[in-house]
C-alpha cells in the first residue's frame, strides 16, 4: 500500500511539466526548450553550509527564474554530495529512470566520476545552452574534472584555489613554502592540525604534501599509476607520520571536519586554517567568528585548484528547467552577483573577456575582502588536482599508515 | 473470536509500521549485506571484507566500551537516584522534575552541550584559564575527541540515567512503600532490606532499561559523531562511511556492519529475555 501511495505522490507530481525525455530534448531548439521549461520546478540538491551561497540561491538565482522563466527553484539544502550520489543510485536500483527526485546537483570530483561511472549524468546537451559559448572548454581545468573528462555531463559553476589562512595580529609573517609551513609546525608544538582524510578538506593537504614529496605534480598526471604511487606514499607517510608528535593534540586525534578545523582555528587553538575556497575566510571575519586580522595566502610552490560544476541526473523529471537553471548560472551577470565579495565573493567559471562590457566593468570594479587573497594572486603558482583514482589511494594509504 | 478481531485490530498498527518499515528495511539490508542484488555475486564477500579491514576491531571494542560503561555507570546512578527520590524530603518534587528535565531533549542537542562545556576550548577551559590554572586552550584536558571517549560516555550517562530511573521508579510505585519497613521490621538492616528485598524486585526493571541503554549507545551514531575522536571510530560511523563511500561497491559493507549491530542489539535483548525475564514471572508476579 505504501509503495502505491508513494507510485501516486509520484505521478502526481510528474504529471504537471515532465520534460524527463533528454534526448527529446536534445532535438530541440533553445526557445523550444525554454517553452518546455516554463512551469516547471528544480529540487537543487547543494551543500547548504554558508548562509550567503544559499541565499545567493534562493534570492538572485529563484527570483530570476520565476521572473522570467516562470520555473520554480526547490533548494534542498545538503551536506555532502555523496549522499546524493546514493540516492540517485538507489533511484536507478529501484527502478525510477523517469521521475527522479533530483533534478540539479551542485557536484565535482570524485563524486562526478561516481555519477558518470554508474550512468546517473545526463550527457552531450551542454553545447545547446547560449551562454556555454562564455565557457573556455580549451582550458583543461574546465573541461576536466579533477582529472575525469567532463564531455557534455556537466557545466562548470565556480572555480576555487586552495589558501591558507592565519591571524596577522598572532602570527605576522606566516611560512610561504611547504618547506617552510612543515619547519613551522615542528617549531611551534601543538599549533597545526588538518582535518582527517576523507574529509574534502584535510584530504586536498595531504595532497599538497604529496605533491610536495614527489618534487612537484609533473609525475603525478595522469592516471592512477601503482608504481609511481608507491614511491612517493612512502615519503608522504614518513613526513606526515614525523609531523605527528608537533601537531594539535600530538597528533592522537585529528578533527574530521573542516568544520572543526575552523572552530579551532576561531577559539586560537591552532594558527592556521585552510580552504579550497578562499571566500569563505572573508565569510568568516564578516559573520564575527573570525577576527577581523585574518589574512589568507598561497604557497610560492602553489596550491591545488580545481572548477566545481552543476550536474543534470538521467532521472530528472525537470531536464529543461534544470538547464534553463544551469545557464542562467552560466550568465556574465549572474556570475557576476556571486563575485561580488558582500555577495560570495566566489571566482568565475567563465572567460569575463567574453561577456558584455558592463559585466567586465563590474568585474573590474569588485574589491575583495582583506582576508581574502585574490584569486589573481593565487593563480600566480596553481597546482593541477590529481585524477581520481589516486585521491583514492591517498585517502586509503593515509588512513592505514598516518590514521591509526 | 470476537476478542481475537479486538486485539488484531489494536495491535495492527503497531505491528504494521514495526513489521513493515523496521523488519522490512531490516531485511533489505540483509539482503544488500549478502550482495543479493541484479548484477552483483551474492555471497558472505561484504562480511569477510568488514572483518579483515583494518581497524574494525579497534572500532567493535571502542563501541561495547561506550555502551558498557555508560550502561553500567547509567544504572549506578539510576538506581541511587530511584532510591532516593523514592523518599520523602523537602524539594524532592523539583528534584524529580530536575533528575527528569532532560529526558526531551535529543542526543545531539546534549553532545553539543557537552562539547561547549568541556572540549579544550570549551567554557570550562575559558573558566580555568580565566582562574589561572591553564595558560593555553591545549592545556585543559582533552575529554572530548579523546581516546577514551569521555565526553561520549558523559552524554550516554547525562542522557540514560533519567530514562533508567523512570522506568525503576514505575516500578517502585507497583511494589508500594511497604516492603522495606516490614523487612526493616523483621530485623532486617537498611543494607539488608534493599540487597535482599527491594534489589531483586528492581532487578528486571534495571535489567530491562540497562538493556535498551546499551544497546541504544552500542548503534547510535550522532554522539560519537560529535564528540568521536577521528580513529578508531564507532561502528555507527564506520557503517555510515562505507555508506557514502566514493567506491560505489563499499555500500554492501555498510549494509554489512549495520546488519551486525542490529545482531547484537537483537541478541543482546534475546539474552535479557531468556535470562531476566523468567525470573520476573518468579519473584516480582
Amino acid at each position: 500500500m505504501l509503495r502505491s501511495l508513494a507510485a501516486l505522490l509520484l505521478l502526481s507530481a510528474a504529471a504537471l511539466a515532465d520534460t524527463a525525455d533528454g534526448e527529446a530534448l536534445k532535438a530541440m531548439g533553445w526557445d523550444q526548450i525554454v517553452n518546455e521549461a516554463r512551469g516547471g520546478t528544480v529540487n537543487w540538491f547543494m551543500w547548504g553550509g554558508a548562509d550567503n551561497i544559499n541565499a545567493y540561491a534562493s534570492d538572485y538565482i529563484g527570483t530570476a527564474l520565476k521572473r522570467d522563466y516562470d520555473i520554480t527553484l526547490n533548494r534542498v539544502p545538503i551536506t555532502d554530495a555523496a549522499e546524493i550520489v546514493n540516492l540517485i543510485l538507489s533511484e536507478k536500483e529501484a527502478g525510477v529512470t523517469d521521475n527522479g527526485t533530483v533534478d540539479l546537483i551542485w557536484i565535482n570530483g570524485e563524486n562526478f566520476r561516481s555519477m558518470k561511472e554508474a550512468g546517473l549524468a545526463f550527457c552531450g546537451y551542454t553545447s545547446l545552452l547560449p551562454n556555454d559559448a562564455l565557457v573556455d572548454w580549451d582550458n583543461p581545468a574546465i573541461a576536466n574534472d579533477f582529472g575525469v573528462p567532463v564531455v557534455g555531463c556537466e557545466v562548470p559553476w565556480n572555480t576555487v584555489q586552495f589558501a591558507f589562512a592565519h591571524d596577522s595580529a598572532v602570527l605576522a609573517e606566516p611560512p610561504r613554502d611547504m618547506a617552510g609551513l612543515l619547519a613551522w609546525i615542528r617549531a611551534n608544538p601543538g599549533r597545526f592540525t588538518y582535518p582527517a582524510p576523507p574529509d574534502f578538506t584535510g584530504s586536498a593537504f595531504v595532497r599538497h604534501v604529496f605533491i610536495h614529496a614527489a618534487g612537484g605534480p609533473e609525475g603525478l598526471l595522469g592516471p592512477f599509476d601503482q608504481v609511481k604511487f608507491d614511491a612517493v606514499a612512502g615519503k608522504t607517510w614518513a613526513i606526515l607520520n614525523g609531523l605527528e608528535p608537533f601537531l594539535w593534540r600530538e597528533g592522537a586525534t585529528y578533527p574530521t571536519t573542516v568544520t572543526q578545523l575552523n572552530e579551532l582555528f576561531a577559539n586560537g587553538e591552532v594558527a592556521f586554517s585552510f580552504n579550497y575556497d578562499p571566500a569563505q575566510f572573508g565569510l568568516a571575519v564578516q559573520a564575527g567568528l573570525w577576527p577581523e586580522t585574518t589574512r589568507s595566502f598561497g604557497l610560492r610552490d602553489g596550491t591545488i585548484g580545481n572548477t566545481n560544476y552543476t550536474l543534470i541526473p538521467f532521472n530528472s523529471p525537470n531536464k529543461a528547467a534544470a538547464m534553463v537553471t544551469q545557464n542562467l548560472l552560466l550568465s556574465g551577470e549572474a556570475q557576476l552577483e556571486k563575485a561580488r565579495t558582500e555577495i560570495w565573493g566566489a571566482a568565475p567559471a567563465i572567460e569575463i573577456s567574453r561577456t558584455p562590457p558592463a559585466v567586465q566593468a563590474g568585474f573590474a570594479a569588485i574589491k575583495t575582502h582583506p582576508s581574502v587573497i585574490p584569486a589573481s594572486e593565487l593563480a600566480k603558482s596553481a597546482l593541477p588536482e590529481l585524477q581520481a583514482g589516486w585521491l583514492t589511494a591517498i585517502e586509503a594509504g593515509w588512513a592505514t599508515n598516518v590514521g591509526n | 473470536m470476537r476478542e481475537r478481531t479486538r486485539l488484531l485490530l489494536l495491535l495492527g498498527p503497531a505491528v504494521a509500521l514495526v513489521g513493515g518499515l523496521v523488519l522490512g528495511a531490516l531485511g533489505l539490508a540483509l539482503l544488500r549485506s549478502l550482495r543479493l542484488l541484479p548484477l552483483e555475486e551474492p555471497g558472505l564477500s561484504a562480511y569477510a571484507s568488514v572483518l579483515a579491514s583494518p581497524g574494525v576491531l579497534a572500532s567493535l571494542a571502542l563501541s561495547f566500551w561506550i555502551a558498557t560503561v555508560s550502561t553500567l555507570i547509567a544504572a549506578g546512578l539510576a538506581l541511587a537516584a530511584a532510591m532516593l527520590l523514592r523518599q520523602a524530603f523537602p524539594g524532592r518534587r523539583l528534584v524529580a522534575v530536575l533528575v527528569q528535565l532532560n529526558l526531551t531533549i535529543p542526543h545531539v542537542v546534549g553532545a553539543i552541550g557537552i562539547l561547549y562545556l568541556i572540549s579544550q576550548s570549551g567554557s570550562f577551559a575559558r573558566l580555568a584559564h580565566a582562574a589561572g590554572l591553564i595558560a593555553a586552550p591545549g592545556e585543559f584536558p582533552a575529554l572530548t575527541h579523546d581516546p577514551w571517549a569521555i565526553g561520549i560516555i558523559l552524554t550516554y550517562v547525562w542522557k540514560e540515567v533519567p530514562f533508567i530511573t523512570l522506568i525503576l521508579l514505575a516500578k517502585l510505585q507497583t511494589l508500594g512503600p511497604d516492603l522495606g519497613p516490614v523487612a526493616r521490621s523483621l530485623g532486617a538492616t537498611r543494607w539488608q532490606a534493599f540487597r535482599f528485598v527491594l534489589l531483586p524486585q528492581l532487578l528486571p526493571a534495571l535489567a530491562a532499561g540497562a538493556a535498551l541503554v546499551f544497546a541504544f549507545a552500542f548503534g547510535a551514531y550522532e554522539v560519537p559523531l560529535v564528540l568521536g575522536a577521528h580513529a578508531p571510530e564507532a561502528l555507527p560511523l564506520r557503517a555510515w562511511r562505507s555508506f557514502t563511500d566514493v567506491d560505489l561497491a563499499a555500500r554492501p559493507e555498510a549494509f554489512a556492519i549495520s546488519i551486525l549491530i542490529a545482531a547484537l542489539g537483537a541478541g543482546l535483548l534475546a539474552l535479557h529475555a531468556r535470562l531476566i525475564l523468567p525470573r520476573r514471572g518468579r519473584d516480582a508476579g
